[in-house]
């Protein structure tokens, strides 16, 4: 199985996220974990963050994807794509980033083992 | 309590008091029965062509957006937050996944749905009630051959029925294509200092003007005495103009398809008309391809030439001043360069600083200015060009039509106003129709072929 290339992680379990082609352009996959993260692709390059923006309830996957960063619609919330760290206010901490690897045209994703995940 | 208006236009008998056009009470009484009850147009599809995309356009004073849905129905609500009553979304035009009131960040979806007011915990100790407090909604919008237009009123005929025989001169401009028309990106705003139904009524209604008004823009597009017998100027050319349900349509007939006028621009855009006339004529008909196009309006403020293409608002400000909101129509499928050969035709005459378009604002703005005198309104105006002299469903034009020079339809536009002001509901106004129509003298006249 090609998930056997990928390395463990200590603390966290790897798990197909979705079809690479599945993500939109200008926008994140939100995957139905709980917490919900959320998938997005810049420049051919692959992210996976917590989906919920740190200054209110929102899925940052329904926000703007431009110039390594994710921008909440509400109120324009802004994250680094690579490290969560917030950009722009009101948004003061950071969001959750998890490691992420491309196999044969699938992502997957490095989710912490408390995330609870439908199989 | 309503302003009674009964006395100051009487189109039976084709009278105009131009209080009409200057007084504040009649005015706010407009916004609420005249605008508040019709359909009004807010957008048409090739300018929302993706999921998100909205424009910001008025009904009457109101501010209104226009939004594409997930589901590629369009949609329309009140512009304005229902928490402090800020403008919440400050954008002309743009695209879109939320709206977000910039003065306290509440924020509403596509529908105008609030989904978020911020520190709902702390500030309103979760005990707002979200779904009560979106954003006001159009409840009706139809679409009809890809323009939407919408209305307050519950109690409106349906938009079809609203058009009536009118869906024969619109469907004339905006069906002749296979694959439809668009707008030419951006809307050309200018502000003209006259009320509103000079211009509605105009496009409705008058090809009298234009031999006095545009003469000198005449001379100044081509300098030869010969071309200026043209289509729009002729005296001596058979033509027809059509009123009803308050909409008008006048056009000269045509004896062959090649218009607009060549000299409007490159020529480029004739010539694709005549090339692909079979198109039209399969649509709409050989008659009535050449036989309607000209001047038009939709009660109340919706107008377009079939010429110079050109669409447009005239979005009422006060009693004495508009704001135009025009766009150039373009057929979709046209080629690039007769794309660009309609703009350039547009533009040199009906837009912002367009030749025939600057005769016309002068004259209305003059007209304002003479209203400032208090016997000039309460003067009377004559609305009478014609009268008398109409026919129903004659030389193939359905509904009541004359000819090109007279004013059917702006005496068809002041019943409407009428009706409406006088607060008659809808359903009486259909019946009044019917009994108007029942009732009008049947005198069979000759077309006026000189």
């Amino acid at each position: 199985m090609s998930a056997m290339t990928i390395d463990d992680i200590e603390g966290r379990t790897w798990r197909r996220a979705c079809a690479l082609d599945a993500v939109p352009e200008d926008e994140g996959l939100r995957l139905g974990t709980l917490p919900p993260v959320a998938v997005f692709v810049q420049d051919e390059e692959v992210f996976c963050l917590d989906d919920t923006c740190t200054h209110d309830t929102y899925s940052l996957a329904e926000g703007w994807v431009e110039d390594g960063a994710v921008e909440c619609t509400l109120h324009l919330a802004k994250f680094d794509l690579r490290t969560g760290m917030p950009l722009r206010p009101p948004a003061s901490v950071p969001v959750a980033v998890h490691p992420v690897k491309v196999v044969d045209g699938d992502v997957y994703v490095a989710l912490p083992n408390a995330y609870l995940t439908k199989e | 309590m309503a302003t009674p208006v009964s006395g100051l236009v009487d189109p039976d008998r084709g009278y105009v008091n131009p209080a009409i056009y200057a007084d504040q009470a009649i005015y706010e009484q407009e916004l609420e029965l005249v605008f508040g009850r019709s359909w009004l147009f807010l957008a048409h599809g090739s300018q929302l062509p993706n999921r998100g995309d909205f424009v910001q356009t008025y009904m009457g004073e109101d501010p209104v957006l226009v939004v594409r849905q997930r589901d590629g129905s369009v949609k329309a609500f009140l512009n304005q937050c229902r928490h402090r009553g800020m403008r919440i979304c400050r954008s002309d035009e743009g695209t879109s996944k939320t709206f977000t009131c910039t003065y306290h960040g509440w924020a509403y979806d596509l529908e105008g749905n609030l989904i978020n007011v911020p520190l709902e915990d702390r500030a309103y100790r979760n005990e707002i009630d979200k779904s009560k407090w979106g954003a006001l909604k159009v409840p009706r919008v139809a679409e009809y051959k890809g323009f939407y237009f919408g209305t307050w009123s519950e109690e409106a005929p349906e938009f079809e029925e609203y058009l009536g025989d009118m869906a024969y001169y619109f469907d004339a401009v905006v069906g002749r294509w296979d694959n439809g028309l668009e707008f030419v990106g951006g809307t050309s705003k200018w502000v003209i200092d006259c009320n509103w139904k000079f211009a509605s009524e105009q496009f409705a209604s008058d090809i009298y003007h234009a031999q006095s008004s545009h003469a000198s823009a005449l001379m100044a597009l081509v300098d030869n005495p010969a071309y200026w017998a043209g289509i729009s100027y002729q005296s001596q050319t058979p033509g027809r103009q059509f009123g009803g349900n308050g909409h008008g349509a006048g056009s000269f007939w045509s004896e062959a398809l090649g218009g607009p006028d060549p000299t409007y621009g490159t020529g480029d855009y004739a010539a694709w008309v005549a090339a692909n006339k079979d198109e039209v004529f399969r649509n709409v008909g050989e008659d009535r391809a050449l036989r309607v196009a000209g001047h038009n309006t939709i009660f109340p403020n919706f107008s377009w030439l079939g010429s110079p293409a050109t669409m447009r608002v005239w979005h009422p400000r006060g009693p004495g001043q508009i704001e135009v909101w025009a766009w150039t129509y373009v057929p979709k499928d046209a080629p690039e360069e007769v794309k660009a050969d309609i703009r350039l035709g547009t533009q040199r005459t009906f837009s912002p600083a367009g030749s025939f378009e600057t005769d016309d604002g002068e004259n209305w703005t003059e007209i304002q200015q003479v209203l400032r005198g208090w016997k000039a309104r309460h003067n009377t105006f004559n609305a009478q060009m014609g009268l008398g002299h109409e026919e129903r469903d004659v030389h193939g034009q359905p509904g009541e039509t004359n000819d090109a020079f007279s004013e059917t339809a702006a005496r068809g536009f002041y019943r409407r106003w009428a009706d409406l002001m006088s607060g008659l509901s809808w359903s009486e106004i259909a019946e009044l129709d019917a009994e108007r129509q029942a009732t009008a003298t049947a005198v069979p006249q000759e077309v006026r072929e000189v």
